[in-house]
């Protein structure tokens, strides 16, 4: 029986890789776990991600004065740790919640990391960031968005990123600008796809809206991956509501697009729940026959030589891809990350852990498009939020709402083709 | 006599080795070898001693997963609770997929047990109650020590050897009983069997029913020690396949086959992707494919049938004589 020989043989193997590791630490560097993606159906989030955390790590650890006011962007390095430089230490979660566990307690124990941030799929999230709590470790969130992710107890979990329950207040308040400037927005019609995601979007808004005393006059459901939305379009044209607000995936998003078009239909105002309706493939294929549709990001690229215009052009010359609202707001939780190190003035975890709590950034110190960044007891950013966009003169969106953020000014009404 | 020494010598080695390795990286690893271990062996009721190559089993592994899990989000209860819930589950699952599927031979009743898992991962991704597509999660801090949510990974070493060890003495108590002779005689031709009076379909339904019992303690094990599970990661296929090809690998229809199967797969999987996961997209699986590509090419009867014959040729003595009806069997 020679099999212990073989553990024993994998087992040196892992500790000559955990040793390797240390050896190649500095006391100069402050060490960071990144768990992403790299592999599997979201691979290509685990790319993109690295390539704009290299852009991140551009700015933090090099001196650039062009940021002007963002954190960390004047001098190189962590100023409040005698400029230690930041350094991302990779794992694959392969897509799987057991992997991510795994490499989140590699990546504490082996590699001495300070802190984690990933993990992209919200249920590797929530593993990874369990081992995390158990080691006293700080794991800063910047992309999933499971509310339970938050309703866990936990002291050592921040989450940057809105929620449903953060967009729905977005579209409320947006409504009632848009209100005051003139528009009717009495009459809600929400059209939405029978997934997961379609339906707890939709029960969210219609929940968020009622609390405010706006009835969600009516609810449209159809299924996903659908061949013909004659009827579902005939129904919103017979009941002409004043805003239609549509939550759907990027085929499905073609098809109303195209069919709207056929029976002529234009509601006053069509507001699209993100996904679909932010696929390049979308603007692509049907963006000159839906002009005027407003979106929600919260990302914006602002005016030419703001702080995000400098960093979208960064990730593009890297990556040549445009920002993407996911990326961003990954690449953001870096950021808060790293700028809570830098004020903890240490690497002590709970020291971390403390200058996170604490945190308080304001607009013009974070990328996204968010009304600052403040942590409450579970460790949601309270000030997470998100901007209007409109797809405005051919084929790009623009940020139009709200008025401290927009570029150009809402056009009323949905112009279609 | 000198295979009993060697055992308790293995025995001993393994009982050891947390101690040895001490760092909680390497605590884990030992633990998830165990764990796959587990599945593997209960995979080997059914896929080796029976030759039925199931590549639905991660259906009972579900059935496991989730009962712990809901025992914890619905009931309050420690995920301990789940696990004979997910053993009747399974085993009645078994009995109910396992009467029309086992009269299937060969391909056909490898398909319709892929038929049946995917089956399963549908409808509780659309099934509210076990938490549709966002997943059920256990007790994140632990209320008590029946919660089994330790930071350590040695209690789930111990835990998970001790499992194993019953698992292998079930395993190892049917191969000498009599439902073991008519498994082998199965396996060998089942129609000389059928022929020669021997229960094949009754047969073969216990196999299947005894191997989902133990596959669901392995899946609770596994829902409690990473305090979540969802469709994905409790009945994705991809799970029915890492147990099988550890169990191919190691050596189908030998006792301690999936086990050496999993001591070498499952490190290797977790060092390659610590080593390689970080740096491109899937190296990991190109080196993790390759070496089960040249051990299928080069071994397919699985290490420890390579072993038994290595340690056979060395001694010019006549071999021991349950050691050569097993490699007997693997060649």
């Amino acid at each position: 029986m020679r099999f212990s020989h073989v553990i024993g043989l994998f087992s040196a193997a892992a500790m000559s890789a955990a040793l390797v590791g240390n050896a190649a630490a500095q006391s100069k560097t402050v060490k960071i776990g990144g768990i992403f993606p790299m592999s599997g159906n979201a691979a290509s989030i685990g790319v993109h991600v690295k390539h704009a955390f290299d852009v991140a790590l551009d700015i933090i650890n090099n001196p650039h004065p062009e940021l002007g006011n963002f954190p960390l962007a004047k001098n190189g390095g962590l100023a409040g740790l005698g400029g230690a430089k930041v350094e991302i230490v990779y794992a694959d979660n392969q897509g799987s919640p057991a992997t991510g566990q795994n490499q989140a307690l590699r990546l504490i124990t082996e590699e001495k990391v300070v802190a984690l941030t990933g993990a992209y799929q919200s249920g590797i999230t929530l593993t990874a960031s369990a081992i995390a709590e158990k080691y006293n470790i700080p794991f800063v969130n910047g992309e999933s968005v499971a509310p339970n992710l938050t309703e866990r107890g936990f002291k050592w979990f921040f989450r940057v990123t809105p929620i449903a329950t953060d967009f729905a207040r977005v579209y409320y308040e947006f409504l009632n600008d848009m209100k005051a400037a003139g528009a009717k927005t009495d009459n809600i019609a929400i059209l939405h796809d029978n997934t997961e995601y379609g339906a707890s979007v939709a029960n969210t808004l219609t929940t968020a809206f009622k609390e405010k005393g706006i009835a969600v006059a009516l609810d449209v459901a159809y299924a996903t991956n659908a061949t013909d939305v004659q009827s579902q379009v005939l129904q919103l044209k017979e009941k002409k509501p004043d805003v239609v607000i549509a939550i759907s995936y990027t085929s499905d998003a073609i098809l109303f697009a195209k069919t709207m078009q056929a029976l002529d239909y234009k509601p006053p105002m069509l507001l699209a729940d993100d996904s679909g309706y932010s696929d390049p493939s979308f603007i692509k294929a049907v963006g000159k026959i839906s002009q005027g549709v407003f979106n929600r990001s919260s990302w914006s690229v602002g005016p030419a030589g703001s702080p995000t215009a400098i960093i979208a052009k960064m990730y593009k010359d890297k990556s040549g891809d445009d920002m993407d609202d996911t990326v961003a707001r990954q690449m953001q939780a870096l950021f808060v990350l790293c700028e809570a190190i830098d004020r903890a003035g240490s690497t002590e975890p709970a020291k971390i852990q403390a200058a996170l709590k604490a945190t308080d950034l304001k607009p013009d110190q974070i990328m996204m498009g968010y009304k600052g960044v403040k942590f409450d007891d579970k460790g949601q950013n309270i000030l997470a939020s998100g901007l209007i966009i409109q797809l405005q003169d051919g084929e790009n969106y623009v940020s139009v709402w709200p008025k401290a953020s927009a570029e150009k000014t809402p056009i009323m009404p949905y112009k279609g083709w | 006599m000198r295979r009993t020494l060697w055992l308790l010598i293995a025995l001993a080695l393994v009982v050891a080795y947390p101690l040895v390795f001490t760092t909680p990286f390497q605590q884990r690893l030992g633990a998830l070898v165990l764990l796959y271990a587990i599945a593997a062996s209960a995979w080997n009721i059914v896929g080796g001693y029976a030759g039925q190559i199931s590549v639905g089993h991660v259906v009972f592994f579900g059935c496991g997963a989730y009962a712990a899990m809901g025992a914890y989000t619905h009931f309050a209860l420690s995920p301990l609770v789940g696990i004979p819930a997910g053993i009747v589950f399974a085993v009645l699952i078994a009995a109910v997929i396992g009467r029309p599927t086992l009269r299937l031979s060969g391909h056909y009743f490898s398909m319709a047990t892929i038929a049946v898992a995917e089956l399963a991962r549908l409808i509780v991704t659309n099934t509210e109650y076990l938490g549709a597509a966002v997943g059920l999660s256990g007790p994140t801090v632990a209320r008590n020590v029946f919660d089994l949510s330790f930071i350590s990974a040695l209690p789930y070493y111990y835990l998970f050897l001790a499992v194993l060890i019953i698992t292998l003495a079930i395993t190892w108590w049917m191969t000498r009983s009599r439902m073991g002779f008519y498994l082998r005689a199965i396996k060998d031709s089942e129609r000389a069997a059928r022929s020669l009076g021997a229960p094949a379909s009754r047969i073969k339904l216990y196999a299947y029913m005894l191997s989902a019992g133990l596959t669901s303690v392995a899946g609770a094990l596994y829902a409690m020690m990473f305090g979540f599970v969802d469709p994905e990661s409790g009945l994705g296929i991809l799970i029915s396949v890492k147990i099988l090809i550890m169990a191919a690998l190691g050596g189908a229809g030998l006792l301690f086959g999936p086990f050496v199967g999993a001591a070498i797969l499952v490190p290797l999987e977790e060092i390659s992707n610590s080593l390689l996961g970080g740096k491109g997209a899937g190296l990991t699986f190109v080196v993790y494919g390759a070496i089960i590509v040249l051990i299928a090419r080069f071994q397919p009867g699985g290490i420890l049938a390579l072993i038994n014959r290595l340690w056979a040729k060395r001694r010019a003595k006549p071999m021991d004589e349950s050691i050569a009806q097993e490699a007997g069997h693997a060649s």
